[in-house]
Formats: structure tokens, C-alpha cells, sequence
């Protein structure tokens, strides 16, 4: 059961507040996400600050599962990739993960573009 | 991202009171890093968590998944923000959240999410003081508190859990939708 240690922290108080991810970041992640976005609730940004930890794990979990298959160790940003090329719910990150010239890293090797 | 105007990162004020009428505020432009990603050691954190012990996360695959994180936000939020310009509405809550999720496929997000909101009213409500050392102990049976739609996964998608939300009394709910979050800004 995987909910048991969010829980846990919720009860016990964490690092920055019960949350496992910043509010306020995830508040202004989503006003820069569209002009029309004008009056966030309360409670929006703690839906995401879960919603956000369950998609970490299962890009992470299917990530890892890449990484095993090509019997390695050490997670790659090609399984990342691999994971979000394999996975329906995630074809809106398929542009993104297939960006090799990308502002975020500057060094990177350029990646080899999967094709389904 | 040269824009004509840059450097006027996050539009509006924090406290959600931005009330702007149109204009054209370019809100991708000269965003800071800052505000475009979420902490990469908390992801970081997350991500290990997911692992066994001996696996290893390699840092282009952190930044990425940094990456795929913000992009999930505005997507979500996106589709929110039509449905609520479609109902004439001017503030995104939680629900309209939970609904984009199931439209877009993350239906598997719902049920834990509603657990989590739950708990967390919970807890509001006994920090704010209202429910005063009535139930100290029956915390633990909070956590097996049956959800609505709990049982039936697999009806849970567009439209059938604005009903299934409502546990706890609407009024209540809307108080707490609209309670400042301490610690926010």
C-alpha cells in the first residue's frame, strides 16, 4: 500500500509542510500553463502535489523497467524516454522526451529517435 | 522566448487575486527556471522511493522527468481551465483537477487522490480548531473510511465522481475550497 507513508508524513509534518512537492511552485507551474488561467483554489495545488508524486513513481517504475531490460543499473534519460514512447498516457511528453537539442541540459547526447 | 517583453516573470499576484482583464501578458516568456520546474531534489526523492535500493537515477533522467512533471501540470491544468471557461467559472478547483485527470487518462489517479483530500479536510478541519478534541483517537478508522466510489473503480471517469466528492457536507467543502492555504507564498 503505497499511500502508508504519505500518510505517515501528513500525520507526522514533513520537511516543508505535509506536502511532498511546493505549493506555491506548483501554483505558478500551472499559471504559466495557459493565459486563461486566472484563480487557482486552495485545494488545486494540493490535489497536484499528489497527483505529480503518483506520476513521478509511475514514470519512474516504468522507466526503471527500461532500464533493466538493457541489464543496466543507472537509470537513463533514454528510459525515461523509452517508458513515455511505450506508454498511451503519456503521448503528451512524446515531444518532449524526443527533443534532443533541449534548453534544460546543455550537454547532452543527442538521443536516438524511437519510432513505434 | 525573445519577446518584447521579458522579464516580467509570473503574472498577477500569488494570492490568486490576479483579476487582470485580458492584455496581453505572454506568460512563457522570460520565465525564470525557478518557476518553470519543480525542485529537482524532490523529485529526486520521489523517484528513489519507486526504486529498489540498488538502483541508480542518472541526472539527465532526474532533469527529465523534472521536465515531464511541468508539462503534466499544463496539461492537466489546460483542460481544466477550458471546462471552466466552458461553465463561465474564473477559479480551477480541486474537482475540475480530478475530472481533467480521468478525461485524459489518469483515471488510476482518482480514487488515492480522493483519499488524500480526504485526509487532508481532516486534518484542516482539526487544526482550525472546529472538530476541538472530538476525535483524537478515531483518527485511525479515518483512514478505512469508505469513499463513495471506492468500490467501483472502474465507474470512476468524467462526470460520475462530482457526485462521488461529495462526502463531508457541500457547504464544508466549499468553505475549505477557498481557505488561504497557509504557507503557500
Amino acid at each position: 500500500m503505497r499511500q502508508a507513508s504519505a500518510y505517515s508524513k501528513m500525520l507526522s509534518g514533513g520537511r516543508s509542510g505535509p506536502h511532498a512537492l511546493p505549493l506555491a511552485r506548483i501554483k505558478k507551474i500551472m499559471k504559466n500553463s495557459s493565459e486563461d488561467v486566472k484563480m487557482i483554489s486552495g485545494e488545486a495545488p494540493i490535489v497536484f502535489s499528489k497527483a505529480c508524486e503518483l506520476f513521478i513513481e509511475e514514470l519512474t517504475k516504468r522507466a526503471w523497467a527500461m532500464t533493466l531490460q538493457g541489464k543496466r543499473r543507472t537509470m537513463q534519460r533514454e528510459d525515461v524516454a523509452s517508458a513515455v514512447i511505450t506508454t498511451d498516457i503519456f503521448d503528451f511528453l512524446i515531444n518532449l522526451v524526443s527533443d534532443s537539442a533541449h534548453d534544460h541540459c546543455p550537454a547532452q547526447e543527442s538521443l536516438p529517435v524511437l519510432e513505434p | 522566448m525573445a519577446d518584447g517583453q521579458s522579464s516580467q516573470g509570473a503574472p498577477g499576484s500569488p494570492a490568486g487575486g490576479s483579476h487582470e482583464s485580458g492584455g496581453d501578458q505572454s506568460p512563457r516568456s522570460g520565465v525564470r527556471e525557478q518557476d518553470r520546474f519543480l525542485p529537482i531534489a524532490n523529485i529526486s526523492r520521489i523517484m528513489k522511493k519507486a526504486l529498489p535500493a540498488n538502483g541508480k537515477i542518472a541526472k539527465d533522467a532526474k532533469e527529465t522527468v523534472q521536465e515531464c512533471v511541468s508539462e503534466f501540470i499544463s496539461f492537466i491544468t489546460s483542460e481544466a481551465s477550458d471546462k471552466c471557461q466552458r461553465e463561465k467559472r474564473k477559479t480551477i478547483n480541486g474537482d475540475d483537477l480530478l475530472w481533467a485527470m480521468a478525461t485524459l487518462g489518469f483515471e488510476d489517479y482518482i480514487d488515492p487522490l480522493k483519499v488524500y483530500l480526504t485526509r487532508y479536510r481532516e486534518m484542516e478541519g482539526d487544526t482550525k480548531g472546529s472538530a476541538k478534541g472530538a476525535d483524537g483517537s478515531g483518527r485511525k478508522d479515518g483512514l478505512q473510511q469508505p469513499i463513495p466510489n471506492s468500490q467501483h473503480p472502474q465507474l470512476v471517469h468524467q462526470g460520475s465522481f462530482s457526485q462521488g466528492m461529495n462526502y463531508g457536507n457541500a457547504q464544508q467543502q466549499a468553505q475549505h475550497m477557498m481557505v488561504p492555504m497557509p504557507g503557500m507564498d
